[in-house]
């Protein structure tokens, strides 16, 4: 963190509250754009559930398709929020300040989109989705079966969703107040309302940091026992011979730590971009964030070769012709390719230049790169493993997404973009009191002829 | 203190060593002599037999096995907060890096178990495709042994690097041999800007590559000498069970030779709350992902209940060795997570090395657990899954005991000697942190300001 302006507590104010008391003329054109794109995927799915399963693409054997890819690649990108704002926070790491709300948000939109794909539209029948958690007979005695997926998805989802949001709220109150302060009428009654009273007394400094401190080691287990989950929904089958791993469990963790930071890095170009905000994100964050990746993205490489090693290991038929339909056969050969330049190959060796870990333009391509390839990383694993050439199996059919599955995906992503674009409007994307204390905590130390940034804590 | 105060300080320490020192030397030594005698009888009773018996071998893998894990994982304790440029770290880098040394020992004790694992001819799973790429039937051995050889020297050039500074200063301090033996390791250091970019650099390549070659020799090991010897057995997540077992008992070894300057050597000025506290964290938190490594693993088999798998799970887990089973688990999860969540224990010097003295109780019998269950079914004759009655838990004769209690006394024996030569605490990072550390007024208070160069 060698870049360092001081800016004034006013200069931060006005820089950073610039999203929620001004309205670019951008804003109305996007949200009205993202908002058809997700109302179109709402008419879709609507469509789905008048004519049934049907009009998608899923077929006997392959019954989970780009629903499930979508469900699990929004909890990978969900794992971002926890990532870069409760272990960067523990170990106080600096340079996390002004990106660790743009992460928690994310987390908590992208958690929607995956409730979104899989509970409510993979399963075509949401309405039964009370069965889920409810007994189905209580006079009979017929309770849930809680060695269902059905079971620890929703549960292990909606506790990441309930912390998640909290951990957003508690670390937003005193910008709230900020806000609260600077606007009237209605706005300001709203903005009273969710500052809940604050006044920056020193008990509540103190209460919010602890608070802070403490959701961050909560949530953490909860973060791990997500993916974890999502990843057992896979493994604890033996139908599907690729799936049946132990490896699974960090694989998916580690992937999505990948794929979720690579998106916050995205984000933070977009934000420097629209918004203008390159005194808060410097090149130096990107820099950090970068050599972060190479560490995550080279470890889950390191798991993803430990996930080939063990299938070739096996030397078992149904598990090879697997991995021989993701390798040679067309059109998944090609998509394997795809993935491995894509997810690995070309960003990895690219962050290892300054430069480019420094460049706004190359770490958005790179990082838009990585989740291209850790979206078609799900695909090739659920869909060819599906396409199983195992025993009794007597229709060998292929997988095409449908229109409609199509439009639903696209919905997914339209509704990320929808809530970040609500939610820059109503609440500042850059925590404004974590800003302001690293300015107080930041000084200078004279080396000799050399300046040393410093900081008050290590 | 200021750098040449500490520099003097330092030195002068290391020259000082009692009678207790003196007579804990010997003490080691003997039982080093004993562990000898024990690999004698065991290579006696190995060839008497005229075949290479390896599930008597058991206890001699899992020994090797346990200082693999433990101390030569401790390096990463330098090596990872110093790339993370936290200053915590300085007072304990060189107490890490000592471990290197340890690979020496480490590797000899592994000569005999590459000697004693079958060759791939026996027809069981091997991670070389052996059959279809036609490679030659000892790979693992060789391989392995490349790996082995490939961390033991990167642990020792870590080292030398780290203290290259440190040899210049004792060459400047000292005369004749000794002055020659100093000059040669400093290789002509002066301290020119030069030579720190040059050392900065090289720490971190050579650390860089100290965690690949760990994390191979864990692969390597873990598979090709334990899991390939039980039918049946595919575990994907195991090799990185162990290499991250190796991460957390290295934490917990340091944490305990830590201890041991702390209290018996005299360097209270340097190793202070500080070092125990984030040691502390990190250990409770390598022990909670303890825990989620054996979970993934166990889930799996225990949901998918192929009868390989149960097999598997009832050598493993739940069969003769489920006493060690309750016991690793209550030592590297249990106790550290019911115990570290208390902050008065954590931040304590006496609490995370309790803890970590629990974690390498834990990794030792697990390593019994995996080794010696692993090496007792080696000779079965079906090699694809347990279909054979299990055998009871094999219990340790004799020579096992004085192996392990031999080789042990080994490793501590070679650490505290090279504590005669080396100083355990890094002088020229104490000398460092002198110039990023100062004190200034803030508001009411005063408060301490630390440097982070990029």
């Amino acid at each position: 963190m060698q870049e360092h302006v001081q800016l004034t507590q006013r200069q931060i104010n006005e820089d950073l509250l610039s999203s929620v008391l001004k309205t670019p003329r951008w804003w109305w054109p996007a949200v009205i754009v993202s908002a058809a794109i997700f109302l179109t995927g709402i008419g879709a799915f609507g469509y789905m559930l008048n004519q049934g399963v049907g009009v998608t693409g899923l077929n006997r054997p392959v019954f989970w398709g780009v629903y499930m890819v979508n469900f699990v690649f929004f909890i990978g990108i969900s794992h971002a929020g926890i990532m870069i704002s409760a272990i960067l926070r523990l170990t106080q790491a600096e340079w996390r300040r002004p990106v660790t709300r743009a992460a928690e948000v994310l987390t908590v939109f992208s958690l929607m989109s995956a409730l979104m794909a899989a509970p409510l539209v993979h399963v075509g029948r949401p309405w039964r989705a009370d069965l889920w958690v409810f007994p189905y007979d209580f006079a009979r005695g017929v309770w849930i079966n809680i060695r269902s997926p059905f079971v620890w998805d929703p549960s292990a989802v909606m506790t990441y969703l309930t912390a998640s949001t909290l951990f957003v709220f508690v670390a937003l109150i005193p910008d709230l107040a900020i806000v609260r302060d600077r606007t009237d009428g209605l706005t300001r009654k709203f903005y009273a309302m969710m500052a809940m009273g604050w006044r920056g007394t020193p008990r509540q400094w103190k209460l919010q940091a602890v608070a802070g401190i403490l959701l961050s080691a909560l949530v953490l287990p909860v973060f791990v026992s997500v993916h974890s989950i999502v990843s057992w929904d896979f493994a604890v089958q033996i139908a599907p011979e690729a799936w049946h791993s132990t490896i699974f469990a960090p694989y998916f963790i580690i992937g999505a730590i990948h794929s979720g930071v690579s998106a916050v890095a995205t984000l933070m170009v977009i934000m420097v971009w629209v918004w203008g905000w390159g005194k808060y994100l410097k090149p130096d964050h990107l820099d950090a964030i970068g050599r972060l990746l190479i560490v995550v993205a080279t470890t889950w490489f390191f798991f993803f070769f430990l996930e080939w090693v063990f299938a070739l290991y096996t030397l078992e038929d149904p598990e090879l012709a697997v991995r021989e339909l993701q390798v040679f056969q067309w059109p998944w050969s090609g998509l394997f390719v795809v993935f491995l330049f894509t997810a690995y190959l070309i960003p990895v060796p690219m962050w290892m230049f300054r430069s480019v870990r420094r460049s706004y333009f190359w770490m958005f391509v790179t990082t838009i790169l990585v989740n291209i390839g850790m979206w078609l990383e799900r695909f090739l694993i659920i869909v060819p493993g599906t396409m199983r050439r195992g025993d009794f199996i007597f229709d060998w059919g292929s997988y095409h997404p449908s229109i409609i599955e199509i439009l639903m995906v696209i919905m997914t992503f339209a509704w990320v973009a929808l809530g970040m674009l609500v939610f820059t409007k109503l609440f500042p994307l850059i925590p404004l009191f974590d800003v302001k204390e690293g300015m107080v905590f930041r000084d200078e130390i004279r080396i000799g002829r050399r300046v040393v940034p410093a900081s008050i804590r290590e | 203190m200021t750098p040449t105060a500490i520099g003097d300080d330092l030195f002068d320490k290391g020259k000082l060593r009692g009678k207790k020192f003196r007579n804990t030397v010997i003490i080691l030594g003997i039982l080093t002599l004993l562990g000898i005698i024990g690999f004698a009888l065991r290579v006696i009773d190995t060839i008497g037999d005229g075949t290479h018996n390896t599930p008597i071998w058991g206890y001699h893998a899992a020994l090797f096995a346990f200082i693999l894990t433990a101390a030569q994982g401790a390096p990463m304790v330098a090596i990872a907060p110093r790339i993370a440029k936290a200053h915590w770290r300085r007072s304990i880098s060189r107490i890490a890096e000592l471990f290197g040394l340890v690979g020496v020992v480490s590797f000899l004790i592994y000569i005999p178990v590459a000697w004693v694992l079958p060759s791939m001819e026996d027809g069981r799973r091997t991670l070389w495709f052996y059959g279809e790429l036609k490679v030659p039937a000892h790979m693992p051995e060789v391989t392995t042994t490349l790996v082995l050889l490939a961390l033991t020297i990167t642990g020792l050039v870590l080292l030398w690097v780290s203290a290259m500074p440190d040899f210049a200063m004792l060459r400047d301090r000292t005369t004749g041999s000794k002055q020659r033996w100093f000059a040669w390791l400093a290789r002509g250091w002066i301290g020119s800007s030069k030579q720190w970019h040059w050392q900065k650099h090289r720490l971190g390549i050579v650390g860089a590559f100290y965690f690949m070659m760990l994390i191979t020799a864990h692969f390597a090991y873990s598979v090709d000498f334990g899991m390939t010897l039980v039918p049946g057995w595919i575990d994907a997540l195991y090799p990185a069970t162990h290499a991250h077992n190796s991460l957390q008992s290295g934490v917990a070894i340091t944490l305990i030779a830590m201890y041991v300057l702390y209290r018996f050597g005299g360097y209270k000025d340097y190793i202070t709350l500080d070092q125990f506290w984030g040691l502390g964290k990190l250990l409770f938190a390598l022990s909670l992902l303890w825990f989620w490594f054996w979970f993934s693993s166990f889930i799996i088999f225990w949901f998918g209940a192929k009868p390989a798998e149960e097999a598997v799970l009832d050598l493993l887990f739940v069969g003769p060795y489920l006493w060690i089973v309750f016991i690793v688990f209550i030592f590297a999860f249990f106790v550290p997570l019911w115990s570290m969540i208390w902050n008065p224990l954590r931040k304590s010097v006496w609490g995370p090395v309790t803890i970590a003295s629990g974690v390498l109780v834990a990794t030792m019998f697990d390593k019994i657990r995996l080794y010696v269950a692993a090496f007792s079914v080696s000779d079965l004759p079906n090699k694809h899954e347990l279909v054979d009655i299990l055998p009871g838990a094999v219990m340790p004769g004799v020579p096992d005991v004085l192996i392990w209690v031999g080789g042990i006394s080994a490793c501590i024996l070679i650490y505290m000697l090279a504590t005669r030569i080396i100083p355990p605490i890094n002088v020229w990072e104490q000398k460092e942190v002198t110039l990023y550390r100062i004190h200034k007024p803030f508001h009411r208070t005063e408060v301490q300001i630390l440097g982070k160069p990029d």
